[in-house]
């Protein structure tokens, strides 16, 4: 019996062995690569750009975005973004980074909204857009400091439960919200990873790396830019750029991540 | 210092005032804003395309918000409108030509919105590998959907099978009410033809999805 | 064309680890733009790295490299303030550059 026992434990060992030593390097090898991309993020480049472009006097009113107000005072960047959305008293509006950024290229500098618009997103493998690089340059002030939304004028409260409302809203011919993606752990669709965003963790990973690098675009991509994809992914009407619905989702989704240290740019695929 | 005392209540009042009435909108006055976005905030190149996002009843049931839960009622009523809307092919054939199916199964285009175009193709994709293994030993497949490797080897293909597995990809909500899959033929996704071909992608001995 | 590089450069030991970003559009000549056009080759041939002056790296690239390409390289001999130089010269004759400073082991 105790030969018996011993040959067992010896059986055991060697079982165990091998399975510890099968890999040998790291077992997850599309870490290593995503560890190497982040560390060395293109994406970068853009953040001198889009601090060029802040400063710069550009647009018929021939002014730069140094007075522009993301809401803690007239050129007030580090910790912009991170209390982003907010309320603002002069446009009355809940509004996010990029639609307000879109009203200061407007008020101080004169461009045209739909000329802004239009040219927001910009094609994949360009050299990117103004409001990439500035997305990206304000959003990088906020780099190490917690995403901080907070609620309280009203129409904050409205959009944070109408993002709520609208991420779980299904429609069109595939029957999809956000959520039938996005509300489990270790999901993926083909080989891209499904962020698990019904999770403050999945939340908290989504709301610190935007703007990010989209290896596969060659630029910089924005929060509005992803929600206006998923849309289009969906089989749905096209999002409007810097609208109230995008808006909403973007408040909710912030609010839901709230503590997260912001680390742009992000790299995605 | 009573002086500074006093204007800080002042201040503070009004500040309390706004913090005390500012709260969550009820589920109605919610679902008025969030609609009113729907319908203001998104464009498409025809008005007809743009009603793509007007929810069926179904639609409306299924879309809970957080952890809520289905009614023995609204589950029942999903799953009779399900089964109300199931239409087979015309040719009655349910199990159609699995090669055409395996083509179906791992094309995920067709159909989509972009730039004031309307993705238009030969024929919908029928997105299964977005979700799901298909085929042993494919890597780039999702798990969003259980894996349907060995769907035929496991079920067989017989008649029975090949209704049920028409319907469930005609309209899975007969089966499971809200399920995260896209209702593909009552919404019109993909045709009765189409499906009966996944079908037979599905349960045909030949398929590489019942390859050893 | 001809945008800045950004470049870091750790003391490891007595080893620079160096790590460049580059923009450039590195055109294979066989995409073909939205009009079905041919875009035209246009791609970095050459990269030079210098360690305060004195060339410690030559490269010949050809238009397999991606675009915004990065090049990581390690230097021995490498002191905490040397001068790291990077230069890249296109097909187009375009060229461009950038210099940083080796920062001591964090």
């Amino acid at each position: 019996m105790p030969v018996a026992r011993s040959g067992n434990v010896v059986l055991a060992v060697v079982c165990v062995a091998t399975w510890g030593t099968a890999p040998a390097q790291s077992d997850d090898p599309l870490a290593v690569g995503r560890k190497m991309l982040a560390e060395d993020n293109p994406g970068e480049l853009w953040i001198e750009q889009g601090k060029t472009l802040f400063h710069q006097k550009r647009g018929p009113k021939n002014a730069s975005l140094e007075q522009c107000n993301f809401g803690l005072g007239p050129g007030k960047l580090d910790g912009a973004t991170a209390q982003l959305p907010r309320y603002f008293p002069d446009t009355d509006r809940v509004q996010d980074l990029e639609s307000r950024l879109v009203t200061c290229m407007v008020q101080l500098q004169g461009f045209n909204r739909d000329d802004i618009v239009k040219r927001a997103i910009s094609p994949a493998g360009s050299n990117g857009s103004d409001v990439e690089a500035l997305a990206l340059y304000i959003t990088s002030r906020s780099n190490g400091m917690k995403m901080n939304v907070s609620l309280s004028h009203q129409k904050e409260y409205d959009m944070y439960k109408a993002g709520e409302y609208l991420f779980y809203r299904r429609s069109g011919q595939t029957d999809f919200a956000c959520v039938q993606c996005h509300g489990e752990a270790n999901k993926r669709i083909r080989l891209q990873d499904l962020v698990h965003m019904t999770d403050k963790k999945g939340m908290q990973e989504v709301v610190s790396t935007w703007p990010a690098y989209r290896g596969g675009h060659f630029v910089v991509r924005t929060m509005q830019w992803r929600l206006y994809d998923c849309f289009w992914q969906m089989r749905l009407p096209e999002l409007k750029y810097a609208s109230d619905a995008s808006i909403a989702l973007i408040t909710y989704l912030h609010y839901q991540g709230n503590g997260v240290v912001i680390k742009v740019p992000g790299f995605k695929r | 210092m009573r002086k500074a005392g006093l204007r800080w209540v002042v201040a503070g009042v009004p500040a309390l005032i706004a913090v005390g009435c500012a709260t969550f909108p009820d589920p109605a006055t919610t679902r008025q804003i969030a609609e009113k976005m729907v319908s203001e905030d998104f464009t498409a190149p025809t008005p007809a395309l743009l009603k793509r996002l007007e929810q069926d009843r179904s639609q409306r049931i299924c879309s809970r918000i957080g952890d809520a839960k289905l009614t023995q009622e609204e589950a029942a009523e999903v799953v009779r409108l399900a089964r109300a809307s199931i239409q087979y092919p015309a040719s009655g054939k349910l199990v159609g030509d699995w090669k055409a199916g395996n083509t179906l199964a791992h094309d995920g285009a067709g159909d989509r919105l972009q730039g004031g175009r309307l993705e238009k193709r030969k024929e919908n994709g029928g997105l299964c590998q977005n979700c799901h293994a298909l085929a042993p030993g494919e890597i780039n497949v999702g798990n969003v959907g259980p894996s349907l490797t060995g769907y035929g080897l496991q079920r067989g293909n017989s008649e029975a099978i090949a209704k049920l597995t028409y319907e469930r990809i005609y309209n899975a909500w007969a089966y499971f009410p809200c399920s995260n899959m896209p209702r593909l033929g009552a919404t019109r996704h993909l045709t009765p033809e189409q499906i009966a071909h996944l079908v037979a992608f599905l349960i045909d001995p030949a398929s590489p999805v019942n390859k050893r | 064309m001809a945008e800045s590089m950004k470049i870091r450069a750790t003391l490891q030991g007595d080893v620079a680890d160096v790590r460049i970003l580059m923009l450039h559009p590195m055109e294979t000549g066989q995409r073909k733009d939205a009009k079905g056009e041919i875009v035209p080759l246009h791609f970095i041939q050459s990269v030079v790295v210098t360690l305060n002056g004195k060339t410690v790296l030559e490269t010949q690239w050809s238009q397999a490299v991606s675009r915004n390409p990065f090049l990581g390289l390690r230097i021995k001999g490498a002191k905490a303030g040397d001068k790291i130089g990077v230069t890249w010269v296109d097909n187009k004759g375009d060229k461009r550059t950038d210099e940083a400073v080796v920062a001591p082991a964090s």
